[in-house]
């Protein structure tokens, strides 16, 4: 997301454009499963915060820590506090990206973690997309222009020197709160001619929007939506080795952007 | 939603059942409409705050007052900055609920507005429900536990004797992103039992139950989800009257509530 908000005067968009060729200093990363999380935590020694920016009651963690010239924050939602599995979804992904931006005034946020592909629009099991745009699938609301609001269409903050360097993929990421896929919701997502498809990245894309912090979008393809096998059993076969794949994509990712500034990324 | 949490020690327990036998001081009403809000903000005299407590960026709007021995609070999202439209469904009540309690910590949270009504359920257009439980419709993880997670069913704060005096219907809520229904959006609406169908419900519901705070959900029917006419249209015909009448019963309950600790309610 462009950092500009609608109605900015003169003076904030000066201060905008000079953050823009500041390097960037403190960046978000925000995880959704602990499977995903913990291969990043390692690799860049990140350090459980106990006296958490978060409020006592709920279950989201800070794992922060500086590398090279980054201030390093991942926020995993945590686990759900009554049934105990990772609190995955719209709602938490919103509620964390909220709380992060408050309490850390992030340059940047990565959102990442796995996703399922569309083998019709080239994507294959292990490929780690960069989404170029976001939208929701699944809240219709047949009413002009709540439409529009339902499906929350964002562009992602542009990178196009980072996509050059590293090889990622580019695509469009279609998200909902089922990890399966009715016919409305496919539908849906073949007007957003998604490629890729997860459970938090047009959430989190609204949030940043709203308090205007750029944001880009990593997604691991652990399942091919439009394969033969079903998703449940596709994703929990491949998470371990996609979410291996995944980390290594954002340590590259983070390794890019350090020393940058936004806009030469 | 009980006040005690799951872990909570005896001193915990204690404190708070001191608090369920003190009088309601601090009511935050959270409002997805603005046409639903303005009744309320009228009657009950209260005034936009002009220095809000949320960050600025957001469109979130706090009217308050005090009326009888209440602060009341009432929260609206507000208008998408964007596109113009009330910001409604669960992503905007979530990060509201969650940034009213942070900011106004009350010690009851009431969600109200307009949905729709099952007639197979016994709900006609202008009835006002107060929901005994609510629930998630369109949240599909076929992953054990993660189905129990996305449904997030949840029990409301118990008012057995403001159903009593105030003569309102008692029913099963539940909640999706879309004002439309999928045939699986369907079958999963049958499977919580709903009698009435909303956008915000239990999000509102998922937050005040993870930061431990009371809250009771008042709809109004606007339309007959299995009856013959279009949803959208029907909603927008009745919106308006509708509204006026959750209005008056959303004043009984306020009524009720002052003087009032929770225990009593």
């Amino acid at each position: 997301m462009a950092p500009h908000g609608d109605g900015s005067n003169a003076a904030e968009e000066a201060i905008a454009a000079q953050l823009e060729k500041r390097p960037i200093s403190t960046v978000v990363i925000i995880i959704a499963m602990q499977t995903e999380a913990l291969p990043l935590v390692d690799t860049f020694q990140l350090v459980e915060d106990r006296d958490s920016v978060f409020p006592k009651d709920a279950p989201w963690l800070w794992y922060h820590g500086i590398y090279r010239d980054l201030n390093i924050n991942l926020i995993w939602p945590g686990k759900d506090p009554t049934l105990g599995i990772d609190s995955v979804g719209t709602i938490s992904a919103s509620l964390v990206t909220y709380a992060s931006i408050c309490a850390l005034q992030p340059d940047l946020i990565i959102n990442a973690g796995t996703s399922g592909g569309f083998k019709a629009k080239g994507a294959s099991i292990g490929d780690v997309f960069l989404a170029s745009e976001v939208a929701f699938h699944d809240r219709r609301i047949p009413i002009p222009v709540f439409d529009l609001y339902g499906v929350g269409l964002r562009q992602a903050f542009p990178t196009p020197n980072l996509l050059k360097e590293l090889n990622l993929k580019a695509g469009k990421l279609s998200t909902g709160d089922s990890l399966e896929m009715s016919s409305q919701d496919e539908a849906t997502i073949f007007a957003n001619d998604a490629t890729v498809k997860d459970m938090e990245g047009a959430a989190v894309a609204y949030v940043a929007d709203m308090l205007k912090v750029p944001t880009i979008f990593i997604k691991a393809v652990t399942d091919i939506v439009d394969g033969g096998k079903p998703t449940a059993e596709e994703f929990l076969q491949n998470l371990a080795t996609v979410t291996a794949a995944l980390g290594q994509s954002i340590t590259q990712v983070i390794d890019f952007i350090n020393g940058k500034s936004l806009s030469e990324l | 939603m009980a006040p005690l949490g799951d872990g909570s020690d005896a001193a915990e327990e204690a404190i708070a059942g001191q608090l369920v036998n003190r009088p309601i001081s601090t009511v935050v009403i959270v409002i997805a409409m603005q046409t639903e809000a303005l009744p309320l903000v009228e009657k009950f005299q209260l005034v936009e705050d002009s220095e809000s407590p949320f960050p600025k960026g957001v469109p979130w709007v706090r009217y308050y007052g005090t009326y009888k021995e209440l602060n009341i609070n009432l929260i609206w999202p507000g208008k998408d900055p964007s596109l113009g439209v009330d910001s409604v469904g669960t992503i905007s009540a979530s990060l509201v609920t969650y940034a009213s309690i942070c900011a106004l910590q009350p010690d009851l949270i009431i969600n109200a507005g307009t949905c729709g009504g099952f007639k197979a359920k016994g709900a006609s257009i202008s009835d006002v429900f107060v929901a005994s439980e609510v629930a998630f419709h369109d949240r599909r993880i076929p992953i054990p536990v993660f189905d129990v997670y996305g449904v997030g069913l949840r029990q409301t704060f118990p008012t057995p004797n403001l159903l009593k005096e105030i003569n309102l219907k008692a029913g099963k809520l539940s909640t999706g992103d879309s004002l439309d229904m999928s045939p699986q959006d369907e079958a999963s609406i049958i499977a919580n039992d709903a009698t009435v169908k909303d956008m915000e419900g239990a999000a509102v519901a998922y937050v005040a139950d993870l930061m431990k705070v009371p809250a009771i959900f008042v709809k109004a029917v606007t339309d007959i989800v299995d009856g013959e006419k279009p949803t959208a249209e029907e909603f927008l015909q009745n919106l308006a009257t509708v509204t006026a009448t959750l209005c008056l019963s959303v004043t009984q309950i306020i009524d009720f509530i002052s003087g009032k600790c929770l225990s009593e309610l």
